[in-house]
C-alpha cells in the first residue's frame, strides 16, 4: 500500500464528512474495490491503536493470537457480542463500587479514566456525569433483564460528529450535491420522548438540540421534560432478573433511591398533562412549521395515535424532516402503521434508518427501502451458530456484524442480534453503489420466540412504572 | 421431510392416518403425528365408570405385568425402543452415547421391587388395595382408600425416564392418563406402551393409558379437553411457560400437580482441602454432578458455593478445586456426559466477555464449547448464572457459613453438600430458603423414584383419598340427642 493510499484511509476513517466533500451522493457513489481497499488499511490501522489502547481488545486479541489484520474477515474473531458492555458484576453498582467500575469501564475504552475521581458518586447517574465531567466520554447505558445494564463508552465529540452526519442525510437529496440551505437547515425539534437520560436514544436528545438548534431550548419540544432515571432503570431490571431466579423476596432496595418514591411518583402523575400540553403545543404553536422529529417505530406510532385522538392531523411543513427506524421492538403493528404516522404528521417523506448503538452509523434506507450501509462501515454476516462469516457474493442472510472503522473511544467491532439479508452482487435500483441492506430484519430473539434480555427504548417506560410501583408496594 | 412419525395411542387403539407436520419443516427434528383434532372425542375416558376394571387387579398382578413390560424394553431386541432412541438422536439435546446409556437403564426402572418400593414408600399399598381401617379420637372407625383419577399428563423430555415414571405412577395409583407426549422426547412413552400393548392387549393397565403428541399452546384441543367432565389432574413438568401456560385451564374439578422448573445448587464446606487426596475426591464428586446427562437435569450442579474465604488463600484454594473439577469432568465415560450437542449462544457471549477481563471471575476451559468452569473471584455468582447450561458450573467462594443460604432460592430444587456434617448443620435452615431435597455431593443426579419430588408427593396427589366412616352413636355424639 503506498503513504498516498494510508493518507486516503486515514482520512477517510477520522473524518468522513470532508473525506466526501459533504455531500451524501458521493459517500454512497463511491467505487466499491477503491473503497474497500482504504477500508482494510483504515481498519489494520485502528485495530494497532485499539490494541495498545482497549485493554480488553489486547487481552483478546493476545489470546487467540492475532497481532495484525490484513483481510476483512480476520476481524471475525475479534467481534465484541453486547456481553462485552456489561461483564461487570452487576454488585458493583449495588455496592456503589464506581472506583471498581470506572476500572472496568477503563479496558473497555480507549481513554485513560485512571485519574477520574469519583469518590463523591452515589448513584449510577452520578457516576456516568462524573466521566461526563472528566473525561471525553458521554456514555451511553442500556438495560437489560438480567439484572444489569450495559454500558458503552461513547465519545462526546464522536456523537456531535454523527449529528452532522445526520443532518446531511435528512436534508440533501441522493444524487444531488448539497445546497447551502440543505447544509444549514432552520428547524424546531420534536422530541416525543423523555429530555433526559444516559439511555442511547435519550441522550440523543441533547445532541439533537445542540446541532439542529444550536442548544436554543424555545426550539427543542419535549414530550416529558424530566429524565428517564438510570438507577430506576437498573431497579427495573434486577425486579426482572430476581422475578426469574426465584428471588424476589430478597431483593433490596437502594434507600437512596427509595427516599425519592415521591418524586418518581409525581412524575408518573404529571405525564397526562405534559403530553396534553405536548399535542396542544404541536397542534397551535408549531402547526405548519418545518420541524425534525425521531423516533423508534412503535413511539412514533403512539404519538401519532395520541395526537389523532386529540383531532390533531397533518400538523406539520411538508418539507419537515421525519426519521425513524430501529425495529418494531417485539410489538405488534397495524400493516398501515406507517401511514397513521404519516396521517398524524402530514410530511412528503419519513425516512427510515437502521443502526444500533455500539456502531458510529445509521444507515439511511434509499427509496427502495435499502439500508446504504455508510462508507466508514465494514459490514459482515456470519453464520448464526457458528459466527463463521458467509461468503461477501449473491444474496445472504444471516447475523449482522459490523466493523466501524470512525468509532475511537471503544473497539468497533461489534456482532449484533439481528439477522439481515445482503444482496452483495446487484446494483440497488436507487442507483446508489454502496452495500446495501434489505428492508426485512429481524432479532434472532424475535424469530426464535425467547425474550431478548434488552429492555428496548419503546419498553422504557412501561419498565421504569413497573419499578415506580414496585417502590410503592416495597413501603407498604 | 418428517424424520420419523409419532402415532397416537388411545387406550389400546393405535392410530396412524391423517399425518400433519410438526416441528421447523426442512430442519432435522421435523416429525409427522396424526391430526389429534380428528381424535379429541377418543381421548378422554367415556365415563369414571369405565375406572372400574382397574380394581379387578390386584396389586401382585400388576407387578407382574410390570416386571414382564421392564423385561421386554431390552434396547437391543425392541424395535420400539430402538425407533425411540432414533427419534431422540434428532429430537433431544443429548449426544448418543448418553441416550443410549438412558434407554438401556429403562429396564431396571420397571424392577419389581422398586415398583414396590415406590407404591409402600410414597402412599401405602394396603391403602391402594382396599379400605384401611382408622378409629379416630371421637371414637368413628374410618376406613381410607387411594382410588386412581382421570390425569393428563406433560411429562418433561430431558430424558426417556420421565416418561416411564409417569408410566409407572399411573399403573401403581389404578389411574387412567392421556399423556401428551414432549417433542423432545417424541417416542419413549410410545415405546412402552406399544410394547405393553404387545404383551397384555386387552390388560386394564393398557386399556388405561392414551399417549400422543400436539403442540402445547393447541387451544382448541385444550379447551376442549382440559375439562373437569374429562380430567380431573394435570400433571404438568417443565418449563416456566409451559406450566404457567396450563394454569389457565385449572378450575374447581381440574387440580394441577405441578413440577416445574427447578435449579439446583451445592455447597462444599472447607473439609474439602484437608488433602490433596480429599479434593481430588471431592472434584470428582463435583464434577459428575455437573456433568451427569450433561447438566440438562434440574437436579445438576450450576453455582457451586465453596466455604473457602475470599483472601488469597482461599482464592487459590478454590481456583485449584475449580481446575480439578474441570479436568474430572472432561475425564467422565460419554454414556455420563460428553460434549454438549448444542450450547446456548447467550452463554457462549457470556462467556466470551467474562474472558476479556480476569478481575472477577476465571474461566477453565470452554473454548471449545466444551463445558467451563468459572470460579468467581469475589462472593458472587455470575450475573448470568440462571443461563449456566451445556456443562459449565460456577464456583462462588464465601467465607462464612451465613453466605451459603445464598445459594437457595424459591427455585431450588436439590443441593449437594460436602462433607454429611455440614449437611447436617444446614437442613434445618435450607429449607426455609426454598431448598427441596439435600443430597451427598456427587448424587445430584442419581436420584431413585421412590422419593417425594420437588417438595410434594405426587403421588400421593395423584390420588383421591376417599373416606369411609361408620358412626357408633354410642361412641360418636348424635346430633339428634337421643
Amino acid at each position: 500500500m503506498s503513504d498516498q493510499q494510508v493518507k486516503r484511509a486515514e482520512k477517510l476513517m477520522s473524518d468522513p464528512i470532508e473525506f466526501f466533500n459533504r455531500s451524501i451522493t458521493q459517500m454512497h457513489m463511491f467505487p466499491r474495490e477503491e473503497l474497500e481497499e482504504l477500508q482494510r488499511i483504515a481498519m489494520a490501522i485502528r485495530f494497532k491503536e485499539h490494541y495498545n489502547s482497549v485493554e480488553m481488545l489486547r487481552t483478546l486479541a493476545d489470546r487467540l493470537g492475532v497481532s495484525e489484520l490484513k483481510e476483512f474477515n480476520d476481524v471475525v474473531p475479534l467481534f465484541f457480542a453486547h456481553t462485552a458492555f456489561k461483564s461487570y458484576p452487576a454488585s458493583l453498582l449495588d455496592g456503589k463500587r464506581f472506583d471498581l467500575m470506572t476500572k472496568w469501564l477503563n479496558k473497555l475504552t480507549s481513554y485513560d479514566l485512571s485519574n477520574v475521581d469519583v469518590s463523591g458518586c452515589n448513584s449510577i447517574d452520578e457516576w456516568i456525569e462524573c466521566l461526563d465531567e472528566q473525561t471525553p466520554l458521554e456514555t451511553i447505558t442500556s438495560s437489560g433483564t438480567t439484572g444489569t445494564i450495559s454500558l458503552i463508552p461513547k465519545s462526546r465529540t464522536g456523537a456531535l460528529y454523527n449529528m452532522e452526519i445526520w443532518k446531511m442525510f435528512l436534508f440533501q437529496t441522493f444524487g444531488k450535491e448539497p445546497t447551502e440551505e440543505e447544509l444549514n437547515p432552520d428547524v424546531d425539534v420534536i422530541w416525543p420522548n423523555h429530555a433526559k437520560g444516559k439511555l442511547g436514544h435519550l441522550r440523543l436528545a441533547n445532541l439533537i438540540k445542540t446541532a439542529f438548534t444550536g442548544g436554543d431550548e424555545s426550539r427543542f419540544h419535549a414530550l416529558y421534560n424530566d429524565a428517564i432515571d438510570t438507577d430506576l432503570m437498573f431497579l427495573a431490571s434486577k425486579l426482572r432478573a430476581a422475578a426469574s431466579r426465584g428471588e424476589l423476596d430478597r431483593l433490596e432496595i437502594d434507600p437512596k433511591l427509595l427516599a425519592r418514591k415521591d418524586e418518581f411518583e409525581a412524575m408518573q402523575a404529571r405525564r397526562p398533562e405534559e403530553m396534553s400540553k405536548f399535542f396542544e403545543k404541536c397542534t397551535n404553536e408549531l402547526r405548519g412549521k418545518r420541524i425534525f422529529m425521531t423516533s423508534a417505530y412503535p413511539i412514533m406510532y403512539d404519538v401519532a395515535i395520541a395526537g389523532l385522538e386529540r383531532g390533531a392531523k397533518g400538523v406539520f411543513a411538508a418539507d419537515s424532516a421525519i426519521l425513524t427506524g430501529g425495529g418494531t421492538k417485539g410489538v405488534a403493528l397495524p400493516d398501515n402503521f406507517m401511514e397513521t404516522i404519516n396521517d398524524f404528521l402530514g410530511v412528503d417523506k419519513i425516512q427510515e434508518g437502521y443502526g444500533m448503538s455500539e456502531i458510529s452509523a445509521f444507515h439511511w434506507a434509499c427509496d427502495h427501502g435499502h439500508y446504504h450501509v455508510q462508507p466508514w462501515i465494514i459490514p459482515f454476516l456470519l453464520d448464526p451458530d457458528t459466527s463463521e462469516p458467509l461468503h461477501r457474493e449473491g444474496v445472504q442472510t444471516g447475523r449482522a456484524a459490523f466493523y466501524d472503522i470512525l468509532n475511537e473511544s471503544h473497539w468497533g467491532g461489534i456482532i449484533s442480534g439481528d439477522e439481515i439479508t445482503i444482496d452483495w452482487d446487484t446494483p440497488c435500483a436507487c442507483g446508489l453503489n454502496s452495500v446495501h441492506i434489505h428492508h426485512d430484519i429481524m432479532r434472532y430473539s424475535e424469530k426464535q420466540g425467547v425474550e431478548d434480555d434488552r429492555i428496548s427504548c419503546s419498553a422504557t417506560e412501561d419498565v421504569q412504572n413497573e419499578a415506580i410501583n414496585f417502590m410503592k408496594e416495597f413501603e407498604g | 421431510m418428517s424424520n420419523f412419525d409419532v402415532p397416537l395411542f388411545i387406550r389400546g387403539k393405535l392410530i396412524q392416518d391423517n399425518w400433519v407436520e410438526f416441528g421447523g419443516r426442512g430442519t432435522g427434528s421435523a416429525f409427522r403425528a396424526p391430526d389429534i383434532h380428528q381424535y379429541i372425542d377418543e381421548l378422554p375416558l367415556k365415563s369414571p365408570m369405565a375406572m372400574a376394571d382397574l380394581y379387578d387387579v390386584s396389586f401382585e398382578e400388576i407387578l407382574d405385568v410390570l416386571e414382564q413390560l421392564g423385561a421386554a424394553l431390552d434396547f437391543e431386541t425392541n424395535p420400539y425402543i430402538r425407533e425411540a432412541y432414533e427419534a431422540g438422536l434428532v429430537a433431544a439435546n443429548y449426544p448418543p452415547e448418553i441416550l443410549k446409556s438412558s434407554y438401556i437403564q429403562l429396564p431396571m426402572v420397571f424392577n419389581r421391587e422398586s415398583i414396590r418400593e415406590i407404591a409402600e414408600q410414597r402412599i401405602g399399598i394396603d391403602y391402594l388395595e382396599g379400605w384401611v381401617n382408622q378409629t379416630l379420637a371421637d371414637g368413628r372407625d374410618l376406613r381410607v382408600r387411594a382410588f386412581g383419577a382421570r390425569a393428563l399428563h406433560i411429562p418433561a423430555g430431558n430424558g426417556g425416564l420421565v416418561s416411564a415414571i409417569t408410566i409407572i405412577r399411573n399403573v401403581i395409583t389404578r389411574s387412567d392418563a392421556i399423556i401428551k407426549a414432549p417433542s423432545n422426547d417424541p417416542l419413549t412413552a410410545m415405546a412402552i406402551v406399544r410394547t405393553l400393548y404387545d404383551i397384555a392387549p386387552d390388560h386394564p393397565i393398557t386399556k388405561h393409558l392414551s399417549v400422543g403428541y400436539w403442540k402445547g399452546g393447541d387451544t382448541v384441543l385444550e379447551e376442549k379437553l382440559y375439562q373437569p367432565q374429562n380430567i380431573e389432574k394435570i400433571v404438568a413438568w417443565g418449563g416456566f411457560a409451559s406450566v404457567k401456560h396450563v394454569t389457565q385451564y385449572i378450575q374447581p374439578g381440574v387440580e394441577l400437580i405441578s413440577l416445574d422448573p427447578k435449579r439446583s445448587a451445592t455447597i462444599i464446606g472447607p473439609e474439602a482441602f484437608e488433602s490433596e487426596e480429599t479434593l481430588h475426591h471431592v472434584a470428582s464428586r463435583l464434577a459428575c454432578d455437573i456433568g451427569v446427562a450433561n447438566q440438562e437435569a434440574c437436579a445438576s450442579a450450576r453455582v457451586v458455593y465453596v466455604l473457602c474465604g475470599t483472601d488469597d488463600a482461599g482464592l487459590a484454594n478454590i481456583n485449584r478445586l475449580g481446575e480439578l473439577t474441570y479436568e474430572k469432568l472432561m475425564g467422565l465415560p460419554a454414556y455420563i456426559t460428553s460434549k454438549p450437542k448444542t450450547f446456548n449462544r447467550d452463554l457462549a457471549e457470556h462467556l466470551d466477555a467474562t474472558r476479556m477481563d480476569d478481575t472477577f471471575y476465571r474461566i477453565i476451559g470452554g473454548e471449545d464449547l466444551e463445558g467451563a468452569i468459572i470460579v468467581s473471584q469475589f462472593d458472587e455468582p455470575v450475573d448470568y448464572s440462571s443461563m449456566l447450561s451445556g456443562r459449565v458450573a460456577n464456583l462462588v467462594p464465601v467465607d462464612s457459613i451465613e453466605k451459603v443460604t445464598a445459594a437457595v432460592t424459591a427455585l431450588t430444587q436439590t443441593v449437594g453438600i460436602y462433607p454429611e456434617s455440614l449437611k447436617e448443620q444446614l437442613r434445618d435452615t435450607l429449607p426455609l430458603f426454598g431448598a427441596q431435597r439435600m443430597t451427598s455431593l456427587g448424587y445430584a443426579c442419581s436420584p431413585t423414584t421412590a422419593m417425594p419430588q420437588d417438595a410434594i408427593e405426587p403421588l400421593r396427589r395423584m390420588c383421591k383419598w376417599i373416606v369411609e366412616e361408620t358412626c357408633d352413636p354410642d361412641k360418636v355424639y348424635p346430633l339428634w340427642g337421643e
